[in-house]
């Protein structure tokens, strides 16, 4: 990874701890050495107020310039691997290089509830949610429980 | 394409079972065919279909198979001579004939009705193509008042709809210019790359002093490196142009030419306006690339998708490859789109196979397994659901009481089921056997095709140092070697089309002209077996029976194409 790449990944993190979004968390992890590793950061989505995923809070690990859910998550967007299907993360459709990690956070936020149907990337949780929505929101709300914000 | 899995297919129906019937024995061929083909045609984006006589470039691209004769002269004096006859004397009378080897396009003039399995196109360079947008970006910028870059994003949004893009202006021009990716000031600011001190990037985060900056209307601004980075990417990797977008999150501006072309280095501009170009032509329904490799002209043809059940459009380009401009794949006249794509679906997928394996397997009465009897008695037990049953009849075992090995009990409902289901899948086997074989009959005689005009061209040479012929006089060898690869490509569709035809008076009438075109084929392409020293004296002949063939191609196309274009065929299947 350039150092470009590098300079970049700095500045975000002098920028978030500037400020950030209230609950989100973002942070480079330790290497062995307990240095700071930009390449891996450790990152926490909490559940948007207002909806069946308020009061949860969910991990992604970042890996520039991939990120995905550890563990997968159950969400119709999310692939069984974790990866997060959303426009804004493809480079061919929304991404832009002045998106920041910020933005990306945010936006997989509003992901949770507005879910995309259009483009399914787990079929568990995608057919629950075609077929039957009540049972989804359970189920949602279980995923919650099991990751609840501190 | 799926070599590969053709080839693994082919293996493993021959190494599978013991007999190798004819669908096996098929594919197997058609898989090494289709190898071969890959390798000489490497650039093709198409299968290689044999092309006609027109086409001897997407034949093969080795650049040594160009015709002499247009095909656009040649098809048109063979039909013209429809009407008037064939032979010399037609041609005779005319003042403008020269020599007697070479077809010229005299009687064109004389015969300007158009058939009916012709249509109306135009073969366009790309300098046309150029001027063609310029013309229009000039003309719609001139009514709208906005600079020549802003007009081509306009136009590029609304796919060269000229009358929309007015309509829609005039109607919101605010929105339109949003929805183009435009901001409304365009006029005001030219594009130019600013300094701006105490400026941060926001993709690179540099800061230094002397930073080189750049932002659209939009005022989203980022430092030139990377800007040129992000366009280099766009252009290069994902071969975009007339959609790129700021680089600014959520942004919808589109970036203009005159932007472009400040920042990037020259091979790209190139490359940009050669990706502008390929979406100009994309982008209009009445245009399109020529498929053959390396080709640079595009086709103007007014036929509508939705014709296309009515119609095949037949185009011929400038580098005398002929392909259909509904589907762009080389020539399949009398076939219609849709059931060209069935055919060929249907010969390279796996149904053949399935159809052989119902024609000589048969399956377990009760838990469907397919089964292959490979000798033994007629007592059959299921491998897997242990189920009895006889062979001969399918019906129970149990039903047969003491009878074994003599099975009597045909009127058994389950048994006569069984059979009958047999006896119709292997009906639709032979049935479909039957026009593929005559269809890939012609298609291999077609790719040996290049190998006849090596040879033509050999006796056209022979011929002329033994029998003191000018180069001239032997023409008339290639002009019949041309009509052969042509009439042999239009018979071969006319089996696939055939196929899907429903039996009926018309039918016959078809298959008649079908048989008439397929004897004069034979008989001339005969003719080519012939020694060289009676080549000579075979001369007229051979001219009077490649008349002929070209008669009977053009008859043959012509009552078809009325009748599709008529709606009178009856198919099997639904034309969708």
């Amino acid at each position: 990874m350039g150092s470009l790449c590098m300079t970049r990944l700095t500045e975000e993190r002098k920028n978030w701890r500037k400020d950030h979004p209230f609950g989100f968390v973002a942070r480079p992890m330790k290497t062995q050495q307990a240095a700071l590793d930009l390449k891996r950061w450790d990152c926490a989505i909490p559940g948007k107020d207002k909806t069946i995923w308020e009061g949860g809070l969910f991990k992604l690990e970042m890996q520039f310039p991939d990120g995905k859910f550890v563990p997968p998550l159950f969400h119709p967007n999310v692939y069984p691997s974790g990866t997060v299907c959303l426009s804004i993360l493809n480079e061919e459709e929304g991404w832009r290089p002045a998106i920041t990690i910020k933005e990306i956070l945010i936006g997989i936020q509003m992901l949770l509830d507005e879910v995309n149907p259009d483009s399914p990337a787990q079929a568990d949780a995608y057919n629950l949610y075609k077929k039957d929505r009540q049972a989804y929101e359970k189920k949602v709300k279980q995923v919650v429980k099991d990751n609840p914000a501190p | 394409m799926p070599i590969a899995t053709r080839k693994r297919k082919a293996d493993s129906t021959t190494a599978s079972a013991d007999a190798t019937s004819e669908p096996q024995r098929k594919l197997t061929k058609v898989s090494k065919a289709l190898q071969k083909d890959s390798i000489s045609q490497e650039q093709a984006a198409l299968p290689a279909t044999p092309q006609t006589l027109t086409s001897d470039k997407g034949m093969d691209s080795d650049d040594d198979f160009n015709s002499v004769a247009s095909s656009m002269d040649l098809g048109e004096e063979m039909s013209s001579s429809v009407d008037f006859g064939a032979g010399e004397s037609d041609v005779d009378i005319d003042d403008d004939y020269q020599d007697d080897g070479a077809f010229d396009a005299t009687a064109k003039d004389l015969a300007p009705k158009r058939k009916h399995f012709e249509v109306e196109f135009k073969v366009y360079s790309p300098q046309d193509i150029q001027s063609q947008q310029d013309t229009q970006i000039a003309e719609v910028a001139n009514l709208l008042e906005q600079p020549s870059e802003a007009t081509a994003i306009l136009l590029r949004h609304t796919r060269w709809n000229k009358e929309r893009l007015i309509e829609q202006y005039m109607d919101n021009q605010e929105q339109m210019l949003d929805k183009a990716g435009l901001g409304q000031e365009i006029n005001q600011n030219p594009p130019r790359v600013v300094v701006k001190n105490g400026f941060t990037c926001d993709i690179c985060c540099e800061d230094g002093p002397g930073l080189e900056t750049f932002a659209m209307n939009c005022n989203h601004r980022f430092c030139t490196d990377c800007y040129r980075q992000y366009l280099t990417q766009k252009i290069k990797d994902e071969g975009e142009a007339a959609r790129i977008k700021c680089p600014g999150d959520g942004c919808r501006k589109i970036i203009d030419a005159k932007s472009l072309d400040l920042l990037v280095p020259n091979e790209l501009t190139d490359r940009y306006h050669q990706l502008l170009m390929r979406t100009y032509v994309d982008d209009k329904e009445s245009l399109k690339w020529c498929p053959a490799p390396n080709c640079v002209y595009a086709v103007e043809c007014g036929v509508k998708k939705r014709d296309l059940n009515k119609i095949v459009p037949t185009v011929h380009c400038e580098c005398k490859q002929s392909f259909c401009f509904g589907c762009t794949l080389p020539d399949h006249q009398p076939c219609p789109c849709v059931l060209v794509k069935r055919w060929i679906k249907k010969c390279e997928d796996d149904s053949e196979t399935a159809n052989w394996i119902s024609a000589n397997t048969k399956e377990c009465p009760k838990c469907n397994s397919t089964i292959e009897k490979n000798g033994g008695c007629n007592h059959m037990t299921c491998r897997k659901c242990k189920n009895e049953f006889c062979w001969m009849c399918m019906g129970l075992w149990s039903e047969h009481g003491t009878s074994w090995y003599n099975c009597n009990r045909f009127e058994e409902r389950s048994g006569t089921d069984a059979r009958d289901a047999q006896a119709k899948s292997r009906q639709s086997l032979e049935r479909y056997l039957h026009y593929y074989n005559r269809y890939a009959n012609h298609e291999q005689s077609a790719r040996l095709d290049k190998d006849i005009f090596h040879k033509t061209e050999r006796k056209m040479t022979l011929l002329q140092s033994t029998s003191g012929m000018s180069w001239i006089e032997v023409q008339f060898m290639e002009a019949a070697s041309q009509a052969l690869q042509q009439c042999r490509q239009t018979l071969k569709w006319t089996y696939a089309f055939a196929y899907y035809l429903a039996r009926n008076n018309q039918t016959e009438i078809f298959e008649d002209n079908q048989k008439d075109l397929e004897m004069a084929v034979e008989n001339l392409s005969e003719m080519f077996e012939k020694p060289t020293d009676q080549l000579a004296g075979l001369k007229v002949e051979m001219m009077d029976k490649t008349t002929y063939c070209m008669r009977r191609r053009v008859i043959l196309l012509d009552d078809t194409a009325k009748n599709l274009k008529e709606e009178t065929w009856k198919f099997n299947v639904e034309l969708r």
